[in-house]
């Protein structure tokens, strides 16, 4: 892993700081972009919904996350919407 | 009755229609493949099925979306079938919930039945029920099991409807009601939601004091409404999940194991080309050669036997001469090919059924942002190999405009395979040991103008934000047998139909202005022939690319308008006219193509790759552009760039040929 610091368990971040294998729970999305905030609520992204970060793009960028008992791929950019809380996977 | 077949991206919607409607729609294992409302008549009934784009909420973001939406409002249908797959049941019910909350009734089909326990899930169907209070019909789309059931509720239209569930917070629920006494009309309920939720498309009907019950709700729950409904929403699918699902997840997960190989960081690219390098190969490496040589002394020989035969029954020279010359020389030279665009049409086939197409999206995804696209443009490119019509048309299924305008102007550079003729026809005579690799090197040369058009593009036209990439990633599928057969032989059937009417008529007509002068004299030596005449007027154009002023490869450029392989076809009945007799030794036997170099031939073919589509995409790129001032854009800078890259090659590739030669 790159020498950027891992969040543990317990600490506070953006979904995009996870590495794969670790699980976090929602807890705000940011009111940057409408559109955006609409499409992640739809796709089941609420506060309190744990996601699992399980794959990455071979060049690190998109992410497939796991929540809600199905995939999504999802861009670093837009994770960084997503305020989490780290919990132990 | 009118029916509409409304769930997720990639739920099994097209295959449960083929299922009920019995036709052949194309299903495929990617998000959206399904970009048009397509429609047919329920087996055994009057009733009409309409299958929508996929959708994961009344709230649609891209414009094939909207159509799903628009139809529910506008055309009220009589009963709404739900497919949802099974096996991501907590999503799929977020649409459902909010189909309930409309007037129509719906019939919920549960879908993947057949592939739950493999996945350790295990569905109460019947407390589901209960506890949804609707029709629930479990059921598979791929084992064909169900299917009955489902008709037979159709038939008898023994539906629930306007189930009203109060689902949200008793606070929601007391405003949802108090927005419903105002209403008059359908859909109250559902109405009622939307205007709390300030959703602009019924801001018609914005009431002041809506805003201060919105205003009162996100105070008291500490947030705004759209996250309070959507939170609503799960909450109460979540409690439901909870009492009618177990789940006991297997240890293996193959999709998971091929992903570590497939999306493994070093293999991933380095697989992906093998892939495409593969796909060519076969196409036209092996198959290639021995079909271009077989079939067209064939065709010729038969050419050659037809038109003895018509002469000996006293045929006059000018119709032997058009069956054999015009139409079995056109329409056969472009028949060759049959059998190097079915291994395409294979290949391709496979590649879109196993969901790993989607794996291309994700992991270019971070390239192509670069260049002002995402990762979804590359299902188009993907799609448009096949044929830009359909690849352009898969554009839809971008969100941001400008991206998918880009996408559009784009997917025709794909060497779609009507320009595979064109290719192997070259690539096999003069690079007969590396047909395979020329080829192949055609179509990563296509993927740089790509990425070199989307820069410029960005550059001068399009100066937009990136729009997010948010898509799901399905699992790995065997592809059915069944389904890839009817698809192969679908697309082949296509390609032959197409020979059979546009070429073979432009083939009459080309062999029509070959024969004949200006004074409407027939059998005049090609040179002197009509074709001739107009083709000088424009050869300068391809002069630089070719090295040469050759009014037949101007002319047969130009008809790559009308179809790409229509370019073979015209060199083929203009070769063969042009020979005193029919030697069946090829097109770049006769004297008018015999200066074609390999270079030479190479920058052709590029000019023929990325210069304007054929009318068909053109008129795609109308209808998905919907203005007919970029189409002109577009189709101008497509032909100059081709023109500017060929004539460039042609250049390099001579003055590096002259100092090493």
């Amino acid at each position: 892993m790159k020498n950027k610091c891992t969040l543990q368990v317990g600490e506070q971040g953006h979904l995009s700081d996870l590495h794969v294998g670790q699980k976090a729970r929602v807890l705000a999305l940011h009111n940057d972009s409408k559109s955006l905030r609409r499409h992640l609520l739809d796709m089941g992204i609420t506060k309190d919904v744990e996601i699992l970060v399980k794959k990455k793009a071979p060049l690190g960028d998109p992410v497939d996350i796991e929540l809600r008992g199905y995939e999504l791929c999802i861009r670093l950019s837009d994770m960084k919407n997503i305020d989490i809380e780290v919990i132990p996977s | 009755m009118k029916i509409a077949l409304i769930g997720n991206q990639n739920s099994g919607k097209t295959t449960l229609f083929n299922l009920l409607t019995g036709s052949n729609q194309k299903i495929g294992n990617w998000p959206g493949v399904t970009i048009e409302r397509k429609v047919g008549m329920i087996r055994g009934t009057n009733h009409e099925l309409v299958d929508l784009p996929g959708i994961y909420s009344l709230s649609p973001y891209t414009s094939e979306e909207e159509i799903s939406r628009k139809f529910v409002f506008e055309e009220h249908p009589d009963i709404i079938i739900n497919i949802i797959d099974a096996t991501s049941i907590e999503r799929s019910l977020y649409l459902t919930t909010q189909l309930l909350e409309l007037d129509t009734k719906v019939i919920i089909a549960l879908n993947m039945t057949d592939i739950l326990e493999k996945k350790g899930l295990h569905i109460e169907i019947d407390k589901l029920r209960q506890e949804l209070d609707a029709d629930i019909i479990p059921i598979s789309a791929l084992k064909r099991t169900g299917i009955k059931e489902l008709i037979e509720r159709i038939k008898t239209n023994a539906v629930q409807s306007n189930q009203n569930q109060m689902i949200f917070q008793p606070e929601v629920e007391k405003a949802i009601a108090t927005i419903e006494q105002t209403l008059n009309g359908g859909h109250r309920r559902f109405i009622a939601i939307k205007l709390l939720e300030h959703d602009p498309l019924f801001l018609t009907l914005h009431q002041p004091f809506i805003d201060d019950l919105a205003n009162k709700l996100e105070l008291f729950f500490a947030t705004d409404m759209e996250e309070l409904i959507a939170s609503g929403r799960y909450q109460y699918i979540t409690s439901m999940k909870k009492r009618t699902v177990t789940h006991h997840p297997p240890i293996i997960d193959v999709t998971d194991r091929l992903d570590k190989v497939f999306l493994n960081k070093w293999l991933a690219l380095p697989i992906f080309a093998v892939i495409m390098f593969l796909v060519y190969y076969l196409a036209v490496g092996t198959v290639g050669r021995f079909t271009v040589e077989g079939i067209n002394s064939l065709v010729s020989s038969f050419g050659t036997w037809v038109r003895s035969g018509l002469i000996s029954l006293n045929a006059s020279a000018w119709s032997a001469s058009l069956v054999s010359d015009g139409i079995i020389a056109g329409v056969g030279a472009v028949l060759n090919f049959v059998p190097q665009l079915i291994i395409l049409f294979l290949c391709i086939s496979i590649l879109e059924a196993t969901g790993y197409m989607s794996r291309i999206a994700f992991f270019l995804d971070r390239i192509f942002k670069r260049f002002g696209l995402s990762g979804k443009s590359l299902i188009p490119f993907i799609v448009g190999t096949g044929c830009s019509v359909p690849g352009i048309m898969a554009t839809r299924t971008i969100e941001d405009p400008e991206e998918r305008r880009m996408s559009i102007m784009l997917t025709p550079f794909i060497p779609c395979s009507a320009k595979l003729p064109i290719i192997v026809l070259f690539a096999s005579y003069f690079f007969p040991k590396h047909s395979g690799v020329v080829s192949v090197s055609l179509y990563f040369l296509a993927i740089i103008v790509i990425l070199f058009s989307a820069l410029v593009m960005k550059k001068f036209f399009f100066k937009g934000k990136p729009s997010p990439y948010i898509s799901e990633l399905p699992e790995y599928k065997v592809p059915s047998p069944r389904y890839i057969l009817r698809d192969v032989g679908e697309k082949t059937w296509e390609f032959v139909k197409k020979a059979g009417t546009i070429i073979l008529l432009s083939s009459v007509i080309i062999w029509f202005f070959l024969s004949f002068s200006w004074t409407f004299q027939y059998g005049v030596d090609v040179e002197e022939s009509i074709l001739a005449s107009i083709g000088r007027l424009f050869s300068w154009v391809l002069y630089p690319m070719i090295g040469e002023m050759s009014w037949g490869a101007t002319v047969s450029a130009i008809q790559g308008l009308v179809a790409k392989e229509q370019v073979v076809s015209s060199m083929a009945v203009i070769a063969g006219l042009s020979e005193e007799v029919a030697s069946g030794s090829g097109i770049f036997n006769a004297q008018i193509f015999s200066f074609f170099t390999p270079i030479s031939a190479y920058s052709y073919m590029i000019f023929n790759l990325f210069s304007a589509p054929c009318f068909g995409a053109i008129a795609a790129m109308r209808r998905e552009l919907g203005s007919r001032k970029r189409v002109w854009i577009a189709v101008s800078f497509q032909t100059g760039l081709a023109w500017v890259i060929a004539s460039l090659f042609f250049g390099i590739g001579t003055l590096i040929g002259g100092i090493f030669g």
